[in-house]
């Protein structure tokens, strides 16, 4: 139970992600909620589908049919309030749209390597390394381009906080996971650590430094500036050695030094410059050797500098710089209690004691060493970022993941994507009910799917999610996308093609072939319902055009039927149609024998609708009694056969087929005199 | 396959539509800037005027050069909100703009792009006036898909619009109140273009091109269909020099070149150029040997279709041309995954420019690779 409880949690949202939003002016008068109830009153309310809209209407709690007596209606409980609440702000449009096509890249990086290759080469790695540092790239930009909107407010200072944290959190599990993973002999993951550390949380400050060296002062002037030695710690605390030794070396010449701090400070100067440095090319064994020498020098200076303190000279009490290049020795000699005293980020700590007591530190370490700083702090001063880097330094990813969207519903959806293509996500699957990548993907399209602009970038995430959850989500909401014009419709459908949604294509072809014919647009509406080889309604879009025509005398459907044939559909009704239109061409045309032949042909191969037959017959009189011959003796039986099933069809089931009595008798007439007709002429 | 990078520049828009501005010259041999309007449709629908530097012109050498991914193309002048998607926009002049929109209407532009705005409190971009030419028999407004101008090189062209309504629309740019308009197929039409000024060319979604002569515009003067598909055709432009030479986009990706030169044995050809709906065509007014397309499937390609042993391949053999096979180039960008929807190559200058607009809001800019390798297709 426990053990359950500890997993949902992890999914609770942080209140802050919450807002109450009220509306101005409100649905009730203020102030008068009790009254404005007492009659009959309450709100109801609809939740859009696939947008984060909501209509709220005023309601009445009992039918109005249930009232006992009539109650008053107002003007403004008519009313439906659409509010709408904007998911994704515009300035985040450009990222969006960045990182959509780095995520289509790298999925189809992914698909292509595990073709080529079964196994995850170490080409691989640096592939997918490429597309991160891309991933960075993107949210370095939007820090910048978020930084020179003029016109700041808290919403964009939220935002640039959020990016930062973003960025922070997707370099350090670069790091972790990719670069130090990537060949090479070197894999410490200290001058990694180094640069993420500059990089995102950057001290001593640009400011700092500038104000410390301004004006490129003397040795005196600048062991005069306010704030020297902080800033000098500083530096060694962040491994910036050759500024510091540069600095130092300056000093060293100051007579404002006391002669035993001038010394050092040279001394240190030196050590500093010959810090050993590792390269690709070297073996750690090597490195490790250089860097013991290094360590010895280094703590051999600090001793010095110790018993000199404690020798209780007169010369030495209150000597500031001494003491100062005492911590600088002690920091850089690697000793965790200097380093803790003068750090103020518990990843300043982490950071210099990898880089001055384990230079050779690899990732796996990293949890081992963070436990160690991080027990220091109280849990309790931690920001987000804060616990989501350190469950990371952890390795503790099952935490880590739901620490990133509690930061950004963005962060979790794209690391859990990486974290599943370089195969480290199966210690999720065995924490989490659900698949970790899905779930987080899925949370990100639910924002993206409403957004007029991002629908077709939700919809791709859902179908390149590749699981069924995300199909089958996929296909209910790409039958609620918007269509408002037919260039959208064809972007919706390919979209259902490309991901085989079959459902959603279908309903997609009836609901705009009922559009289509609501607007009077029959020819498009019997194109899509012939899409879905939707029958029926292609049937009554044909029996409209027909009884237009027997309605007006006149036949124009024409062109709504050369349209449809063009695009290759073969339907009984519209061949129909077709077929009649010829007919009368011929017949205008004085083509009688092939207009006759027409007619049959549509009466025998029974494409016409049951109701149509009728006045067909009474089409073929004027033939019958024209001057040439035009029916056969077998044509003229063929034409009193479907007369005479008509009738039959028409007693037994009692429906009135149109065809009334002395038009019948008079194609029974002709009928008979063409037949004779026929004979003789035969 | 050979394929070029593309320039990208992000505009947190949807172009939906964009065309060059005519310079004040008629060329651009000393304007060292050059204009181009961008619409836009969906959650921003917006005009913009846009000026980038000329390419004839080189840049001085202080400029870095332009990275190709933050470096800007192009800087905004002015936007105005727009009433509906703009589904087409095309340059009258270099001081009048024609659109198209998604709710039916087509609207003048009055664009200034002299005066810098400020003087008098006028915008520089304007709206003139605009009429609904689009509107289902239900009352319903319907899209305007497209927009073509009568080429009569007059100031005061006629103006051609199709919908989503089946009909065509005609009117003087100079007074909307001529608006007529003439129902002529049942499915939608897609595109429409001008072939000469006294025939307009429409392409439908039920895989038909039609022509008809403006002067008796409700009768169709010609129909063609390719029996041997059933595909849509999206998109239409009519070869500047020869009106009988169509080229189309299909919703399979294709490109058909036609000849109707016989109305009633038509031929074309098929290039299979693109994965999925073509949603512009054009031939390359620098060489209308090439027909540049744009397509959903977030491609762009540049179609060398002259055929061997034509005029192009008699040029090559007297050394006045250089010989030209058949070929494709695609042109796309990996910053770049959604549908190219729009594109224009500027005829203005002499270095090729050619810049679209795409989904993922993008514009996207190709400058001077005219010349670049054609792959098979």
């Amino acid at each position: 139970m426990q053990q359950t409880r500890g997993k949902t949690d992890k999914f609770v949202v942080s209140r802050d992600k919450e807002a109450t939003t009220h509306l101005f002016p409100g649905l009730f008068p203020v102030g008068r909620q009790a009254e404005w109830t007492k009659q009959n009153r309450t709100l109801t309310f609809s939740i859009h589908p696939l947008d984060s809209k909501l209509a709220l209407a005023v309601a009445g709690k009992l039918p109005r049919e249930k009232l006992d007596r009539d109650v008053r209606v107002f003007e403004q409980d008519q009313r439906v309030t659409i509010c709408g609440v904007a998911t994704v702000p515009d300035e985040r449009l450009p990222f969006i749209n960045d990182t959509h096509a780095v995520f289509v890249a790298l999925q189809r990086l992914v698909s292509e390597g595990s073709a080529d290759s079964l196994d995850q080469g170490a080409g691989g790695i640096e592939e997918i390394l490429r597309m991160s540092s891309l991933y960075r790239e993107a949210m370095l930009r939007q820090v910048r381009v978020l930084q020179e909107v003029t016109a700041t407010n808290e919403f964009i200072e939220e935002e640039i906080e959020t990016f930062q944290s973003m960025h922070a959190i997707w370099h350090l599990f670069e790091i972790i996971y990719l670069a130090t993973v990537a060949p090479g002999l070197s894999t410490s993951v200290v001058p990694y650590f180094m640069e993420w550390l500059n990089t995102n949380f950057p001290a001593p400050s640009v400011e700092e430094g500038r104000r410390i060296a301004e004006g490129s002062p003397t040795a005196d002037e600048l062991a005069e500036r306010d704030g020297l030695w902080p800033y000098l710690k500083k530096l060694a605390i962040r491994g910036h050695v050759s500024i510091l030794a540069n600095m130092l070396e300056k000093l060293a010449s100051s007579k404002l030094l006391s002669p035993a701090a001038a010394r050092w400070a040279g001394a240190i100067s030196e050590a500093s410059r010959k810090m050993p440095l590792g390269s690709n090319e070297e073996t750690t064994g090597s490195f490790n050797a250089r860097w013991k020498r290094w360590n010895e020098d280094v703590r051999n200076i600090a001793t010095s500098i110790k018993s000199l303190l404690n020798s209780d000279k007169k010369s030495v009490d209150g000597d500031l710089a001494l003491e100062s290049l005492f911590a600088i020795a002690e920091i850089l000699r690697g000793n965790v209690d200097t380093i803790s005293a003068e750090s103020e980020l518990w990843q300043d700590i982490l950071g210099a004691v990898m880089l001055y007591s384990e230079p050779t530190a690899q990732a796996s370490r990293l949890p081992s060493l963070a436990s160690v700083v991080v027990e220091q702090y109280e849990s309790g001063a931690f920001t987000e970022l804060d616990r989501a880097l350190v469950a990371l330094l952890n390795h503790d990813l099952p935490e880590f993941l739901p620490l990133c969207s509690h930061i950004d519903d963005w962060l979790s959806a794209h690391i859990a994507d990486l974290m599943e293509h370089i195969s480290i996500m199966d210690v999720c699957r065995r924490v989490f009910s659900v698949d970790p990548r899905e779930h987080y993907i899925l949370a990100l399209c639910e924002t993206y799917i409403g957004h007029e602009n991002l629908w077709r970038v939700g919809l791709d995430y859902l179908g390149l999610c590749k699981t069924r959850a995300g199909i089958s989500v996929m296909e209910e909401y790409a039958m609620r996308v918007t269509i408002d014009s037919d260039r959208k419709a064809e972007q919706v459908l390919r979209v259902c093609d490309k991901y085989k949604l079959k459902t959603a294509r279908d309903r997609i072809h009836r609901q705009l072939g009922r559009q289509k014919w609501q607007r009077g647009r029959l020819g498009a509406a019997i194109g899509h319902f012939a899409k879905v080889a939707d029958s029926s309604s292609i049937s009554l879009v044909c029996d409209q055009l027909w009884n237009e025509y027997l309605g007006s005398g006149k036949l124009t459907y024409g062109s709504v039927i050369d349209g449809v044939l063009a695009t290759g559909l073969k339907h009984d009704r519209v061949q129909f149609l077709s077929r009649y239109r010829d007919f009368h061409e011929c017949y205008r045309s004085a083509e009688y024998v092939q207009a006759g032949k027409i007619l049959l042909s549509i009466l025998v191969s029974e494409i016409a609708p049951p109701h149509a037959v009728a006045d067909l017959l009474v089409d073929s009189i004027p033939l019958l009694e024209g001057d040439t011959l035009v029916f056969s003796s077998d044509d003229t039986f063929e034409l009193m056969r479907c007369a005479e099933s008509l009738t039959a069809s028409q007693s037994s089931s009692r429906i009135s087929c149109g065809i009334d009595r002395s038009e019948l008798s008079i194609f029974n007439v002709a009928c008979s005199r063409n037949l004779a007709r026929a004979f003789v002429m035969s | 396959m050979s394929s070029t990078l593309l320039q990208v520049q992000p505009v947190a828009r949807k172009v939906t539509a964009l065309c060059w501005l005519p310079p004040h010259g008629g060329t651009a041999y000393t304007d060292t800037s050059l204009h181009f309007v961008t619409g836009s449709g969906g959650k921003h629908k917006e005009l913009v005027l846009w000026t980038t530097c000329n390419p004839d012109f080189p840049k001085p050498s202080s400029e870095p050069p332009a990275d190709a991914r933050t470096g800007a193309l192009a800087s905004v002048i002015s936007k105005v909100a727009h009433d509906g998607d703009v589904q087409r926009v095309v340059g009258l002049s270099s001081s009048v703009l024609a659109t198209a929109s998604s709710y039916g209407t087509l609207s003048i532009y009055n664009v200034d792009t002299e005066s810098g705005g400020e003087a008098g409190g006028r915008g520089i971009l304007q709206l003139r006036e605009s009429v609904t030419a689009h509107k289902f028999s239900n009352g319903e407004s319907a899209v305007a898909t497209s927009l073509a101008v009568q080429p009569t090189g007059s100031a005061d062209a006629e103006i051609a619009s199709s919908g989503e309504d089946g009909r065509i629309a005609y009117m003087q740019a100079s007074r909307v109140e001529t608006l007529q308009s003439h129902e002529v197929d049942s499915t939608v039409i897609t595109d429409i273009c001008w072939p000469t000024a006294a025939q307009v060319a429409v392409t439908t979604r039920g895989g038909q091109i039609k022509l008809f002569d403006r002067r008796t515009p409700n009768d169709v003067a010609a129909v063609f269909v390719d029996p041997s598909n059933t595909y849509a055709f999206e998109c239409i432009s009519a070869h500047p020099s020869q009106p009988y030479r169509l080229a189309t986009g299909t919703s399979t990706g294709a490109i058909l070149l036609w000849d109707v030169r016989n109305p009633r044995k038509p031929t074309n050809e098929l290039f299979d150029v693109h994965g999925a709906n073509v949603w512009q065509v054009a031939f390359d007014p620098a060489d209308a040997t090439r027909i540049v397309s744009c397509s959903e499937d977030a491609t762009m390609a540049v179609t060398q279709w002259v055929p061997e042993g034509s005029a192009g391949a008699g040029a090559a053999a007297l050394g006045v041309a250089p010989e030209k096979t058949r070929g494709v180039r695609r042109i796309s960008s990996m910053f770049n995954a959604l549908s190219v929807n729009c594109f224009d190559a500027c005829p203005y200058t002499r270095t090729s420019l050619l810049i679209a607009g795409s989904d993922s809001g993008n514009l996207l800019m190709e400058r001077g690779s005219a010349n670049g390798d054609f792959g098979d297709f």
